[in-house]
C-alpha cells in the first residue's frame, strides 16, 4: 500500500489531467440521443447524450452553438463532436460539444436527394406529363387528415369562392410511420371513376421535417404520379419543398392556396357570363338600328320623290303602314338603345347591389328580344335570303326565274323571283322579266 | 355521322365561355350578315344559358369517405360549419381512415 495520500483536488486533477490529455477523448464523434434539453439565459445549451445504457452529461457553449441550424429538441438523434473534460468544482466529466448534426434527418435528406435524382432520370417531373385540371370542377377530392387544419381551410376556401361545391374527402393519416401507405389508399380510392372525382387536393398543413416525411416517399410521390386525376400537392411549408409538390399536376405552398387554385369564383364567372351577353345585345342592337335607318331611306324615297311608285304599287294604305312600321321599329329601337347604351353603368352598379342584379339584366333581354329580327318580323316585315341563305339586300345579284327564300314571323316560304326592277334616279329600270 | 355526334357532345364550361366571347366580338366587329348575326346572336343566348347552367349543376355538399363493414368504402354526408369549414360530425372521424 501506498503511504501517499491524495488532498481531493490532486486526485481530480489527475483524472482531468489523465482524460483531457488522452487524444482519445478528444475531437470525438458520440452518436446518441438528446434529453433534459435546457436553453440557458447565458446562450450555452446542456444537455444529455444517452442510449440504452449510458448517458453523457454534455455542454453547447454559445461560442460553439451560435451557427446551429436547427434547435434542440427531446428525443432527436444527433451526432455531436467534442472532447472529454473533467468538472472538478462537480467532481464530475461532461463532454465539451463543438458541433452537433442531427442523425436521422442526414440520412432522410441523402434518402429524399437520391429519390428525386433517381425520378427526375426516369422524365416522372417532365412538364409534358401534367395533366390540365378542369377550369370549373364538377367534384373535388381531397386527401388529408379529417381532424386537422388542412381540410377546415379548404373546405372554408372553396365553399366562399363557389358556394354549391361538392367535396368528397378521403381520410388520411398524414403523419407517422403508417401515414404514406393511408395516403397512397386514399389517391386510389378518389381514383375510382364511380366518384366522378376530376381533380384531387393531396396534402396538409404545416409541420417539421419530419411531419411532412410521408410527402416524400416513394409510394405516396409515384401514386400522386400515376393518379388518373389531376392532383394538386398542397402541403404546407417554407422553406423544402415535399416531391409530392414535384410529382402532382400542381403546387400550392398551403392547402387554402390549393382550394383557391383548385375552385373559381362563382359569382365573377356569372358577371362574366353578364357582360358578354349584354356586348353580344347590344352589338345586335347597333346593327338593327342601322337596318331601321335603311328601311326608313327606303320609305322616304318612295313617298317624296317617286310619286309614281305610290300609284305603281297601287295601295296607299300599303306606304302609311310602312311608314308607320318604320316609326315603330325606330321609336322601338332608340328606346331600347338608350337602355342598352346605359348598360356599361349598370353592370357596374350590379356588381356592388346583387340583389336587384337578375331582375335588370332580364329586363334588359326583354328589351333585347323586342328589337331582335325575329320581333321586327312579328310586326309584319320579312327578310328575304337568296338560294344560299344569305340576306339579298340587293336586287343586283339577282335573277328572274331564281328561287328565294321569304321568312316571316311564323314561319318561310320558297318563292320563284317573276321581276327584277331596280330604283334608278327619277324611275325604275327593269332588269329582267321571268 | 360520328362526326355530327361528337359536334352535338356537350362542350366544357370554359370551351363554351370562350365561345360566347367570340360571338360577341364577331357581332361587334360588325362583318356578318344580318342573317348570320341573328343566328349567331341567338346561339350565345343558348350558350350563355348553358354556362348557367353548368355553374348551378353541383349541389353544395361534403362527403367523407369511409371502410364500411365488408372492407367496401361508402360516402357520407356531413355537415360543416360555413364561416371555419370545420367539419360538424359526432362520429369518430379517426377511426374512419382509409
Amino acid at each position: 500500500m501506498s503511504e501517499r495520500t491524495y488532498s481531493v483536488s490532486e486526485i481530480t486533477r489527475m483524472l482531468k489531467r489523465s482524460i483531457e490529455g488522452n487524444p482519445e477523448y478528444t475531437g470525438v464523434w458520440v452518436k446518441g440521443e438528446l434529453s433534459n434539453v435546457t436553453y440557458h439565459s447565458s446562450g450555452h445549451i446542456y444537455f444529455t447524450l444517452k442510449d440504452e445504457q449510458a448517458v453523457l452529461s454534455s455542454a453547447f457553449f454559445k461560442y460553439a452553438n451560435k451557427n446551429l441550424s436547427f434547435r434542440l429538441e427531446e428525443g432527436m438523434s444527433v451526432l455531436a463532436l467534442g472532447s472529454l473534460t473533467v468538472y472538478e468544482k462537480r467532481g464530475s466529466y461532461q463532454f465539451i460539444v463543438s458541433q452537433m448534426r442531427l442523425e436521422g434527418i442526414g440520412e432522410l435528406l441523402k434518402r429524399i436527394e437520391q429519390l428525386k435524382k433517381r425520378l427526375i432520370a426516369e422524365g416522372a417531373f417532365d412538364p409534358s406529363r401534367k395533366k390540365v385540371k378542369p377550369f370549373l370542377p364538377r367534384r373535388i377530392g381531397v386527401v388529408t387528415s379529417p381532424t386537422g387544419a388542412a381540410i377546415r381551410d379548404i373546405i372554408k376556401v372553396a365553399m366562399r369562392r363557389f358556394p354549391n361545391i361538392e367535396i368528397v374527402l378521403a381520410p388520411a393519416k398524414v403523419q407517422g410511420a403508417d401515414a404514406a401507405a393511408s395516403i397512397v389508399r386514399a389517391l386510389a380510392e378518389l381514383n375510382r371513376p364511380a366518384h366522378g372525382i376530376d381533380l384531387i387536393i393531396c396534402g396538409r398543413g404545416g409541420g417539421s421535417f419530419e411531419d411532412l416525411m410521408p410527402f416524400n416517399e416513394e409510394p405516396v410521390v409515384r401514386a400522386v404520379l400515376s393518379s388518373r386525376v389531376p392532383v394538386i400537392s398542397a402541403v404546407g411549408h417554407q422553406i423544402d419543398h415535399p416531391l409530392t409538390d414535384d410529382a402532382a399536376d400542381y403546387a400550392a405552398p398551403t392547402p387554402s392556396a390549393a382550394a383557391e387554385i383548385a375552385v373559381p369564383v362563382k359569382s365573377e364567372l356569372i358577371e362574366e357570363i353578364d357582360y358578354l351577353s349584354i356586348r353580344a345585345a347590344n352589338a345586335l342592337v347597333s346593327r338593327l338600328t342601322g337596318l331601321g335607318e335603311r328601311l326608313d331611306s327606303i320609305a322616304a324615297l318612295r313617298c317624296f320623290r317617286n310619286p309614281r311608285e305610290i300609284v305603281a304599287m297601287r295601295e296607299l294604305s300599303l306606304v302609311d303602314l310602312e311608314q308607320r312600321m318604320t316609326m315603330a321599329l325606330k321609336e322601338g329601337i332608340s328606346a331600347g338603345r338608350e337602355r342598352l347604351l346605359s348598360l356599361p353603368d349598370l353592370y357596374r352598379l350590379w356588381k356592388t347591389e346583387t340583389r336587384s342584379r337578375r331582375s335588370r339584366l332580364e329586363l334588359a333581354w326583354g328589351a333585347v328580344d323586342k328589337l331582335s329580327p325575329k320581333g321586327v318580323l312579328r310586326r309584319g316585315y320579312s327578310l328575304v335570303t337568296d338560294a344560299r341563305g344569305r340576306v339579298i339586300k340587293t336586287v343586283k345579284t339577282i335573277k328572274p326565274g331564281e328561287s328565294i327564300g321569304v321568312m316571316v314571323a311564323d314561319g318561310s316560304m320558297g318563292c320563284t323571283v317573276n321581276t327584277v326592277q331596280r330604283e334608278v334616279r327619277g324611275g325604275k329600270e327593269i332588269i329582267g322579266k321571268g | 355521322m360520328e362526326k355530327k355526334s361528337s359536334a352535338k357532345a356537350k362542350p366544357s364550361f370554359e370551351k363554351a365561355l370562350e365561345e360566347l366571347e367570340k360571338i360577341a366580338e364577331r357581332l361587334e366587329d360588325g362583318s356578318l350578315g344580318l342573317e348570320e348575326s341573328i343566328a349567331e346572336f341567338e346561339r350565345g343566348t343558348r350558350l350563355a344559358r348553358y354556362c348557367r347552367e353548368k355553374l348551378d349543376e353541383a349541389e353544395r355538399r361534403i362527403e367523407i369517405l369511409q371502410k364500411g363493414e365488408n372492407g367496401s368504402v361508402e360516402k357520407r354526408a356531413v355537415r360543416v360549419k360555413q364561416d371555419t369549414g370545420e367539419i360538424d360530425d359526432d362520429e369518430d372521424m379517426q377511426g374512419s381512415l382509409l
